[in-house]
């Protein structure tokens, strides 16, 4: 080939490449384009759109691989979550979705019978990072992968779950009974915020409730206003708290705050007190710490005459604290004055104290019980001789 | 050209100010109060000058040597100056200053002022625990500040909780290391009273530098006496402010890694409070120990002194810092 053909072609080439460029600019300006969610994508832009998610999806999802998923408690997490934050559009059993939702373009995938077409690594890659141009956000709380994983334990469980089974892992077994309208009315909107904080959150009726959530009565007013007020302003991080903080107003926070401040007497579950070697380790460093480790007895702060913006432990759920403790550990809880306390001290906890430390907080029941007196110190043991020489 | 003698003048200034400065200082080795550190200052100055003399002889050899007239020359060659001043020279001047070093340090042992006290010392992230033990075996403990009394021998029980520290008070005695596991004794003697200031003198970590104390030496009653006081549980607040802030100090936890003697704290993790506000500095000889300093290291402690095992008290609003701040300070 000559040298002036080759010149000519390369001409030719880049005349129609400009073109095609200008008038592609120009398609876009006029607008001809119609972005109007009640019209269908042609199948072929249909299809390839799926594809590139699907791919993309499959591909970014590649080196996830998934904790065990099958502790109830962490289904009934991600559960709660889900009729609060994902059920609106995505739909559950006996739960159908808005039509408003139904309009969506993309329709959001019905998860009941969508969730099985992704493994759980893709699940938690979707819940996590959200997809774009979907309308499906990024999880809240991007450091909090333990919060997405309970997400995805409960969507494995959902396409086999009845009606009963989704409203009881969901909304809870206690679920305010549908009290007449007269009742309803003059509980006012705080009937139906206390039932957010019940799909997790211990009730009269069902002390024990979730035991990754922690157990809110007999904690002070003045801590739990403090919580909530760090998870609404994002000082304190968790994709399931943050949005159910951020949405209450001064007046509802006072008053979710001051229902748990003020029951007292639930929550008695250990009744029977156990006593294990692990216990005992446990014991041990609550009430004395490990002075040559820095470890300071937790008891000096988390017990019953401290400040009151202290969390106090007795009872608390073991799996709440041991969640807790690792978040702090990996520098999550640092951002508030309290957190920071802690902050420093987490890491100077091994594995093993913290799950002794957790096994004794559980094993000791919630003393705050007022109406009843306190039981009569036992007798003390009688004194061994002394023997003489 | 005179600007450049002006320049050279001021820096020569500078410079003879920071050795007249350092001679003088608190924390410097030339200006000993110690009969050790008077020991060590001799040893500097003998070899300083011994060096610097021979330095002067060398020299002038070489000069005459290279530039004298041709008999010195030719003297100077002959096979017995070589062998007199390439060995029995040398051998025998470092023959005697070993044998004067071999001295100096084995004399320790043997020394007037009658019965050693003994006063334990533990080298801590970044700070030291200093434990004494009164005539009736009672254990006092204190932090970041030694009180010694003058003229008698005191026996320094040297520890680590960690890491390789090393104890030096360069105005009363050599350094020597504190190693984990292990117990050194440094005995030391006062001559004159007087503060002086020590230093961590092996590199502990990234606040190293900030690991310093001061050693009071007293006269012995008034020793005595300060020692019956330290022994003594903390006095009671003296004000509705230092009250308060005693209150906050035991809701908030402080006493799981702090004592107060006389109070519930009794913590044994970071320093003993109960005289704090007696004490010539805070944090090791960092900060001066007054309630602004309290207050700044309570909120602020890892800018201070990054690193160290508190963690930061930012739960106090400003009334119940100069509160907390208030009590800590009259624990004097």
């Amino acid at each position: 080939m000559t040298l002036p053909a080759a010149k000519s072609i390369a001409i030719c080439v880049s005349a129609v490449v400009v073109t095609l460029g200008v008038g592609a600019m120009l398609f876009v300006w006029s607008g001809a384009y119609n972005v109007a969610a009640s019209e269908q994508h042609f199948a072929v832009t249909h299809w390839l759109l799926d594809f590139v998610k699907r791919r993309s999806v499959e591909t970014q999802s590649l080196l996830i691989s998934a904790p065990p998923l099958d502790d109830p408690d962490l289904v009934r997490l991600g559960g709660a979550h889900y009729h609060g934050g994902c059920a609106p559009c995505h739909g559950g059993p006996g739960d159908p979705r808005n039509p408003v939702v139904q309009q969506m373009y993309p329709e959001p995938a019905d998860l009941p019978i969508a969730a099985p077409s992704w493994t759980p690594g893709q699940l938690f890659w979707i819940a996590k990072n959200g997809l774009k141009f979907t309308g499906m956000p990024a999880w809240v709380a991007q450091n909090r992968d333990d919060e997405v994983w309970a997400v995805v334990a409960f969507l494995r469980a959902l396409p086999k779950m009845s009606d009963a089974e989704y409203r009881r892992l969901a909304i809870g077994e206690a679920e305010a009974p549908r009290s007449g309208m007269l009742e309803l009315a003059a509980l006012g909107s705080r009937a139906e915020i206390l039932s957010r904080c019940h799909r997790c959150h211990e009730t009269e009726s069902s002390p024990s409730a979730n035991r990754l959530v922690p157990k809110l009565v007999g904690q002070s007013q003045a801590y739990l206003e403090m919580s909530l007020r760090n998870y609404a302003n994002g000082l304190r991080s968790s994709g399931i708290m943050q949005p159910i903080a951020a949405e209450l107003d001064e007046a509802n926070l006072v008053e979710a705050a001051k229902h748990y401040a003020q029951h007292r007497s639930v929550g008695k579950m250990a009744s029977a007190p156990l006593m294990s070697e692990k216990i005992e380790r446990g014991r041990r460093i609550a009430t004395a710490g490990v002075p040559e480790k820095g470890i300071p007895p937790c008891l000096a702060c988390h017990a019953g005459k401290s400040a009151a913006t202290f969390p106090k432990l007795e009872g608390q759920h073991a799996a709440y604290i041991v969640g807790q403790l690792r978040l702090w550990r990996r520098g999550l809880r640092d951002r508030t004055v309290q957190g920071a306390i802690m902050a420093a001290i987490a890491p100077r906890l091994t594995d093993e104290q913290i799950e002794d430390l957790a096994a004794y907080f559980e094993s000791v029941a919630t003393m705050q019980v007022p109406t009843e007196a306190p039981p009569p110190p036992p007798p003390a043991p009688p004194r061994a001789p002394v023997r003489r020489r | 050209m005179t600007r450049r003698t002006t320049w050279a003048n001021r820096m020569g200034t500078v410079v003879a100010a920071l050795f007249l400065e350092a001679c003088r200082g608190v924390q410097s080795a030339l200006a000993p109060q110690g009969i050790d550190a008077e020991r060590v200052a001799g040893l500097f100055w003998v070899m300083t000058i011994g060096a610097a003399l021979i330095l002067i002889l060398v020299m002038f050899v070489t000069a005459l040597a290279l530039f004298g007239p041709e008999s010195w020359r030719r003297w100077l060659s002959r096979d017995g100056i070589i062998v007199a001043g390439g060995i029995v020279f040398p051998v025998t001047t470092l023959t005697a200053l070993l044998g004067y070093g071999f001295v100096l340090t084995s004399i320790g042992d043997s020394r007037p002022g009658g019965e050693s006290i003994k006063i334990a010392v533990v080298g801590e992230r970044w700070w030291w625990r200093v434990i004494y033990r009164d005539s009736a075996g009672r254990r006092i403990e204190s932090a970041n500040e030694l009180r010694i009394p003058v003229g008698r021998p005191v026996e320094i029980e040297l520890t680590s909780a960690d890491v390789i520290h090393s104890f030096w008070a360069p105005k009363l005695a050599g350094k020597l290391d504190m190693i984990p596991g292990r117990k050194n004794v440094l005995t030391l003697m006062a001559k004159e009273a007087g503060v002086s200031r020590g230093q961590c003198a092996e590199y502990c970590g990234g606040a190293h530098a900030l690991m310093a104390f001061y050693v009071v030496a007293l006269p012995q009653p008034e020793f005595e006496r300060w020692l019956a006081h330290e022994a003594e549980p903390a006095s009671a607040p003296p004000t509705p402010q230092a009250l308060a802030g005693m209150t906050l100090f035991a809701a908030s936890g402080c006493g799981a890694c702090h004592a107060i003697r006389g109070t519930p704290a009794a913590g044994a993790i970071g320093p003993d409070l109960t005289h704090v506000g007696g004490r010539l500095s805070l944090a090791a000889a960092t900060l001066p120990n007054d309630e602004a300093a309290f207050a700044r290291w309570i909120k602020d402690n890892q800018h201070i002194k990054p690193g160290n095992l508190m963690p930061p008290y930012g739960i106090f609003s400003d009334s119940e810092l100069a509160a907390v701040s208030n009590y800590l300070a009259s624990l004097r």
